[in-house]
């Protein structure tokens, strides 16, 4: 049996070359930035102009709006929305998925590397520049406490896993239907709406909370930066992150189960 | 190294009806029939040889490759490389194989060559010796280190194919399978590729199994061939059995020293007559060359006189277009040697 350290070892390498693939395109980022900047102004100027309108005091302040699209637009282009895509899907498409076989790897461990990587690339590259030029411009609000900043990180990074295992989930529907811009389009809708990311659950109408309650997506975007803004608190972190944990056992479960079902089934394209 | 036996895979191919509304039904109702792209092939290779897999396009090459190398499950008969089963053991067969297909990359794109061979070095566990070691050989045997830090989107076709011949040799397997290695490359790096895998042939002893349309490839590198069509396995022996079975005419051209008026030779048929060179077309199962060109000797003054057989494009040509007659007289003479081969 091979060390797990070892096991462990090629896996993260999958991770750093997953992120290092990506730094060669440079410009694209750039272009990406400015998309992120687009669509945190509206969203900023939206609930300014609600915020203004309104008397009645509000579960989250506008300060802390602000702050929790800041960071909707750093994780964005880590989570499974619509948009997403992943190389490994155009790899079925293609068949050279067929060539990964021939190597001894774990298939979703190699693509839950891969995406992992892409998180981290994203994270650094997008995210971080997101937030630093963010914080120049708009009052974002910063933890004070170094335990929140610490559960927030935990709640972020089982987010960034969370979002792989639901990624693998969507994408290896490719075995199938070859073409997933439909099923991921439609899925990733959903989970965007019940992420909290369109508007914070805290604004969500009770009965349609609760159902967001009960999804497992709230804890890509809601449970962490909740928690980022202190209105999780407590033993409510302990719940939340918990939560988070199951769901992304669960999904990684899911998402091994439709990829020994798909290579069972394998008809490879061409060649 | 590699057993065979009986080994099929079919597959359901959907049948999709035509036009708008066609598509239409499609979602509610779909009609498959069955492809049986292997049907009942059966084979053995001993390590260090190099086998030639052939067979027209889409007559299950690629299939039986896959199956070989763990990708696809057969649907029915047995496998064994290396003593594992490759569907069921497909991690550990990994480990003792090289793969590649001609078409595609195993590098990984946007990648130098260096960081994917390092990659590789840690997917397989290579020791740094036995790596740098190789690598270093083949750089001198492919001249990989021109290019090793340019990233794959970025090589020539001449050159990604190297780059993934030796990265399928980096572990050193027991076994490579090359899926068409030569696809679409310049006479130069065609050779250079083939030199290259009959070095690792000899000196590592390294078993390979080979898909091609390139004959030249099966002349210099296979001593054996397995030729397969419409799923069947047609043939399986040495590249000169074959050659014998199937050239039972042979072409004689003579020129002729003057014009004859009558140049018929009982038993051989003339086909062609240009001035004072003819050609004949002959079977040595009626008339012996020997006996033929003495017969022209006796009766004329020559100028030139040459044996052509037909060349092994050909001659697969003739398999193509009707492998029964092959099969055929296949099973009838090389059965023997085909038994004796297994043993």
């Amino acid at each position: 049996m091979r060390p797990l350290y070892l096991t462990f070892n090629v896996y993260f390498a999958f991770v750093r070359k997953s992120f290092q693939r990506r730094m060669q395109y440079r410009v694209a980022n750039l272009a990406g930035l400015t998309t992120n900047f687009f669509f945190l102004l509206v969203h900023i100027f939206v609930y300014t102009a609600f915020y203004a309108a309104s008397t009645e005091p509000q579960p989250l302040n506008l300060n802390e709006i602000i702050t929790y699209f800041v960071l909707c637009q750093v994780s964005f282009m880590l989570m499974p929305f619509w948009g997403a895509r992943s190389e490994v899907t155009q790899a079925i498409k293609d068949g050279s998925v067929a060539l990964q076989l021939t190597k001894p790897v774990d298939f979703h461990a190699y693509w839950f590397a891969d995406e992992c990587g892409r998180a981290c690339y994203f994270l650094l590259m997008r995210g971080c520049p997101t937030f630093l030029i963010s914080i120049l411009f708009f009052e974002v609000t910063i933890p004070q406490q170094f335990t929140v900043f610490m559960a927030f990180a935990a709640s972020m990074v089982l987010a960034i896993f969370m979002s792989a295992a639901i990624m693998i989930t969507i994408f290896s529907s490719a075995f199938w239907t070859l073409d997933t811009a439909g099923i991921s389009g439609m899925s990733g809708s959903v989970i965007m709406l019940f992420s909290g990311m369109l508007v914070p659950i805290a604004l969500w109408p009770e009965w349609l909370a609760h159902i967001a309650e009960w999804l497992p997506f709230a804890g890509l975007i809601d449970v962490p930066f909740s928690i980022y803004l202190g209105k999780t608190t407590g033993g409510a972190i302990l719940t939340a992150i918990g939560k988070q944990m199951m769901w992304c056992i669960i999904f990684l479960g899911l998402g091994r189960f439709f990829l020994s079902r798909g290579f069972s089934r394998l008809v490879i394209q061409g060649g | 190294m590699i057993e065979v036996e009986n080994l099929s895979k079919t597959f359901k191919v959907y049948h999709h009806r035509q036009g708008f509304f066609g598509s239409f039904v499609n979602l509610f109702s779909r009609k498959h029939r069955i492809v049986q792209a292997v049907d009942n092939v059966s084979f053995s290779i001993k390590r260090g040889e190099v086998v030639g897999y052939l067979g027209p396009n889409g007559a299950g090459k690629s299939t039986t490759l896959k199956m070989l190398t763990g990708i696809l499950v057969p649907t029915s008969g047995r496998v064994t490389v290396n003593g594992y089963i490759p569907h069921r053991q497909r991690k550990e067969n990994a480990k003792h194989i090289g793969v590649v297909f001609g078409q595609r990359s195993h590098l990984w794109f946007d990648l130098p060559v260096q960081e994917s061979f390092e990659l590789l070095q840690r997917i397989y566990r290579i020791p740094q010796v036995e790596y740098n070691q190789n690598v270093e050989m083949f750089d001198a045997l492919l001249n990989i280190g021109k290019f090793f830090r340019t990233p794959v989107r970025q090589l020539s076709l001449g050159q990604r194919m190297r780059a993934d011949i030796a990265a399928a040799l980096l572990h050193n397997p027991e076994v490579l399978f090359l899926d068409e290695p030569t696809i679409g490359l310049d006479v130069v790096a065609k050779a250079r590729i083939r030199q290259f895998i009959q070095q690792i042939n000899t000196e590592r002893q390294v078993t390979v199994v080979l898909t091609t349309h390139d004959l030249d490839d099966v002349e210099k590198l296979c001593k054996r061939v397995i030729l397969i069509d419409k799923a069947r396995l047609c043939f399986d022996g040495e590249l000169a059995a074959l050659r014998r079975l199937l050239s039972t005419e042979r072409i004689l051209s003579v020129d002729y020293a003057e014009t004859y008026s009558d140049i018929s030779i009982p038993q051989a048929h003339v086909t062609y007559q240009e001035g004072n060179r003819v050609q004949y077309r002959f079977s040595p199962e009626e008339i012996s060359t020997a006996n033929l060109i003495g017969a022209i000797l006796q009766r004329f003054k020559i100028v030139d006189i040459s044996v052509q057989e037909p060349d092994i494009e050909e001659l697969i040509k003739t398999v193509y277009e009707d492998n029964r007659a092959l099969e055929q007289r296949f099973t009838e003479t090389d059965a023997i040697d085909l038994t004796n081969r297994n043993t």
